[in-house]
């Protein structure tokens, strides 16, 4: 019963944030000064005339308001338009980005969440070893080097200089940056849910059975700050979906990262407004699939 | 009686910013096989980090003295290697804690914990442990130990809860069980089954115990020898009768006399109480809960319950917890809305009023709550916090707020120089006196006090008892005065409700009903309320 409800109250929730983002996508496109006859212009020398018949054309002459329309009754049909820049359709595009970026996130989380769950164990096994430096290490890190910075510093020297790894289509390094960036992102909070939890009375419990620390750590302190772990990680998830963008740019990644870049670039209305879509409904989906998994994890009633 | 446990000099200290801070000095005691000692004092006393050091669970801060040995079966635990003492943590000794539910893991089955220390200690695996789980789970009385094992912790009872931290003990078959304040979270009739449990398994397992309380009453009824200790220190030591019945230190008598006082309150006859003139009517009152989920149904906290209180007088509200009493003080001051029945102020009617307290009622009821540490803003000085009535309901003394408060704290029997102070300055039975004050600010017709000295020592509690006594002599208060120890209840009350699930099974007189209680659960409450003979 409640997790029906619970599903019914995110089904509910998730329909006005996308309708929102909708919107709010769509009008923002609009704004921003230039359209994608604008960029062809630019690009291929169009007379006045040749854009004014070309806009005609994409039927960006018509208004605001009927172009949303017509969008609006095309998406919930399934069809989100065609790209202006490459006619194809725009969903077509975002599909074929869809794995490119799902192996990048996937490989780079799984790196970070061990990467962090294995520093904060050894740190708060052993408090005062080196361990509790490299959590304060790894989070400076997150905060200070934006993962672009890092990227073309490691281009610098791994391609480069040393020649080791092919700047384009690279994927180990975009991983090992996007991993310890998220190791740093979890790594502070959980060393300190960590922290806190082991003063918790069922941990001298466990420790007045007679269990080894490490067990204790393992067994009884970690699935406690699994919340904590959780939600960090279904945060860094959702920013990974599109926010590898710099990284799929920077390494000529095709997914939906360089996807994004070029439909914004090229002023490509409706390839953005599907990108965008696409975000919203994924970011909803590992929202979802974060509070679902919370519930899994605690049997107690919410309170 | 040969010695299994032997404590010599026992001095536990940690660091603080003037020097490091005695918690334990100089202890020395013995413990025979199948024996019982019984650690009591106050909270602060260091009667607790005494059962931790016992096992070397001690927090990191705390050091313990060079010269100090814990000898078990001649062997010094102080000294063993970490490994080795893993090993008897659990095993040969076994520790129980007070408030049993935050001792269990949140989110492991009750089962899965048990296993764990069967697995350690018994070496027993797979199907093997959940067996011998299952054995644990009977010989503790839990109901269906067959079943109960895939429950979690928040689905037990609070004496469930015991009985599985009981269970998890006798996993590694000790032969010391120490029990630090086994039953002090828990309901009266509830305390008297785990104490029933513990005794019949210390017969039939020959265990030895280190028995923690506070309370004295319960230590007298568990163990054989006792030591009284104050500030680290034993101040008195000897057989439990002797101890208790003609106690030689100034503090160890105090603390007898304080309990012993409770039961033969002086009592004056009421001459100025005016039976006619009721502050306060219950008339059916009735308050329910929305369940949880949109379709669960309602939870009926209070069921129908009418009671009056008069002025100059003291209505004593007894139950377990979960009974409704605090729900009933909730109601009367409006922090729940009743569903049914209604509330009459000094006449006026608040369902009436479609449960809309006016500010001046508000005046004439005020509440005390139990936890003097959760009611006083820690952010706010004690003067700050005795100001805010005047504040929230517009008032202004004559004579000025700061007078008032000054007059106010030397009623409650406190200085002026607390006033620039912050809660935490404060002991917990000035704190509490602080919230009296604070309730009394607008000069209320009646206080109501919600377990306002449970979490008071003994004889701390006895003086705030007193000082309620007092000044409903000197301002003709009411009270209403809700808790849940018999004792307290007989010492200050006139009349008594007893309440469960609800609704009031007993009301009455409350020499009558302690001396001669009609209701079957009447009966069982007082039955199982523990007793310092006196």
């Amino acid at each position: 019963m409640t997790t029906f409800l619970v599903v019914l109250r995110h089904v509910t929730q998730a329909a006005f944030l996308i309708a929102g983002i909708t919107v709010l996508v769509f009008v923002l496109v609009r704004v921003v000064p230039g359209d994608v006859v604008d960029v062809l212009a630019i690009e291929g020398g169009l007379t006045e005339d040749q854009a004014q018949l070309m806009r005609r054309e994409l039927g960006l002459t018509v208004s605001w308001f009927d172009q949303f329309r017509a969008w609006c009754i095309g998406a919930l049909q399934g069809d989100f338009g065609e790209s202006l820049r490459f006619r194809v359709p725009a969903l077509d595009l975002v599909w074929q980005a869809i794995p490119v970026t799902l192996q990048l996130a996937a490989a780079s989380l799984l790196f970070g969440f061990v990467l962090a769950v294995v520093v904060v164990l050894c740190a708060t096994l052993w408090p005062r070893s080196v361990f509790v430096s490299i959590v304060d290490i790894l989070n400076i890190w997150s905060i200070a080097v934006p993962t672009f910075c890092a990227g073309l510093i490691a281009i610098l020297v791994f391609s480069l200089w040393l020649g080791w790894l092919p700047v384009i289509g690279n994927v180990l390094i975009p991983v090992i940056i996007l991993g310890i960036d998220a190791a740093g992102q979890i790594v502070k909070p959980l060393h300190e849910e960590m922290k806190e939890l082991g003063t918790a009375a069922y941990v001298r419990t466990a420790r007045a059975k007679g269990i080894h620390p490490l067990r204790i750590i393992a067994f009884h302190v970690l699935p406690s700050a699994a919340p904590v772990l959780l939600a960090m990680t279904g945060l860094i998830a959702a920013s990974f979906i599109g926010g590898a963008l710099t990284m799929e740019v920077l390494f000529g990644l095709p997914g939906v990262g360089s996807l994004t870049f070029n439909a914004i670039n090229g002023r490509d209305y409706p390839l953005i407004q599907a990108v965008v879509l696409f975000l919203a409904v994924s970011v909803i989906l590992i929202n979802f699939a974060t509070d679902l998994a919370q519930r899994l994890i605690d049997p107690r009633p919410e309170h | 009686m040969t010695s299994l446990l032997e404590v010599q000099n026992l001095g536990i200290s940690f660091p603080g910013p003037a020097g490091p801070v005695r918690a334990v000095d100089n202890m020395t005691w013995t413990l025979g096989a199948g024996g019982t000692l019984g650690i009591v004092g106050e909270s602060g006393s260091g009667k607790s980090l005494t059962g931790l050091a016992l096992l070397g669970l001690l927090p990191g801060a705390a050091r313990v003295d060079d010269g100090s040995r814990v000898l078990f079966r001649g062997r010094d635990l102080l000294r063993l290697p970490e490994p080795e003492m893993r090993m008897l943590r659990g095993g040969t000794l076994a520790i129980i804690f007070q408030e049993p539910m935050a001792c269990l893991h949140p989110l492991l089955s009750v089962g899965r914990q048990v296993r764990e220390a069967v697995r350690r200690h018994a070496g027993l695996t797979g199907t093997k442990a959940w067996a011998q789980v299952e054995v644990l789970f009977a010989e503790v009385g839990l109901p269906q130990p067959d079943r109960i094992g895939r429950r979690y912790p928040h689905e037990l009872s609070g004496g469930q809860q015991q009985r599985v931290m009981i269970a998890m003990a006798l996993a590694g078959n000790p032969e010391v069980l120490i029990a630090d304040e086994p039953t002090t979270a828990l309901d009266t009739t509830v305390q008297a089954q785990i104490l029933d449990l513990l005794r019949s398994l210390q017969q039939r397992r020959g265990l030895a115990m280190v028995f923690i309380s506070h309370d004295l009453a319960v230590v007298a009824s568990m163990a054989h020898q006792v030591a009284v200790m104050r500030k680290g220190r034993i101040v008195e030591a000897g057989p439990t009768g002797h101890v208790l019945s003609a106690p030689k230190n100034d503090y160890a008598r105090m603390l007898v006399a304080s309990r012993q006082s409770l039961y033969k309150p002086p009592r004056p006859p009421h001459a100025n109480s005016v039976a006619d003139h009721r502050v306060l009517e219950l008339d059916g009152l009735q308050v329910d809960y929305r369940g949880r989920g949109l379709l669960a149904p309602p939870v009926r906290a209070v069921d129908g319950v009418s009671v009056s209180l008069s002025r100059g007088r003291t209505l004593g509200l007894v139950g377990e917890s979960g009974s409704g009493k605090s729900t009933i003080a909730k109601a009367i001051v409006g922090l729940v809305k009743p569903s049914r029945g209604d509330v009459r102020l000094l006449g006026r009617s608040f369902c009436a009023q479609g449960w809309r307290i006016p500010r001046a009622m508000r005046c004439q009821c005020q509440i005390v709550f139990q936890n003097p540490y959760g009611a006083l803003n820690p952010r706010l000085t004690i003067e700050q916090s005795l100001t805010e009535p005047f504040a929230t309901l517009s008032l202004s003394p004559p004579g000025g707020i700061r007078s008032r408060i000054t007059a106010g704290l030397d009623e409650v029997g406190l200085e002026a120089d607390l006033l620039p102070r912050y809660p935490h300055q404060l002991s917990g039975g000035q704190r509490q006196r602080v919230c009296i004050a604070r309730a009394l600010m607008c000069e209320p017709a009646i206080l109501i006090c919600d377990e306002i000295v449970s979490a008071l020592d003994a004889h701390v509690q006895l003086q705030v008892l007193q000082l309620l006594k007092a000044l409903q002599q000197s301002r003709q208060l009411s009270l209403l005065f809700i808790g849940h120890d018999l004792e307290v209840i007989r010492f200050i009350a006139d009349d008594v409700a007893i309440m469960r699930s609800g609704t009031i099974v007993e009301h009455g007189a409350v020499d009558r009903v302690m001396a001669d209680p009609q209701h079957t659960y009447s009966r069982t409450l007082i039955a199982a309320a523990p007793r310092l003979a006196a």
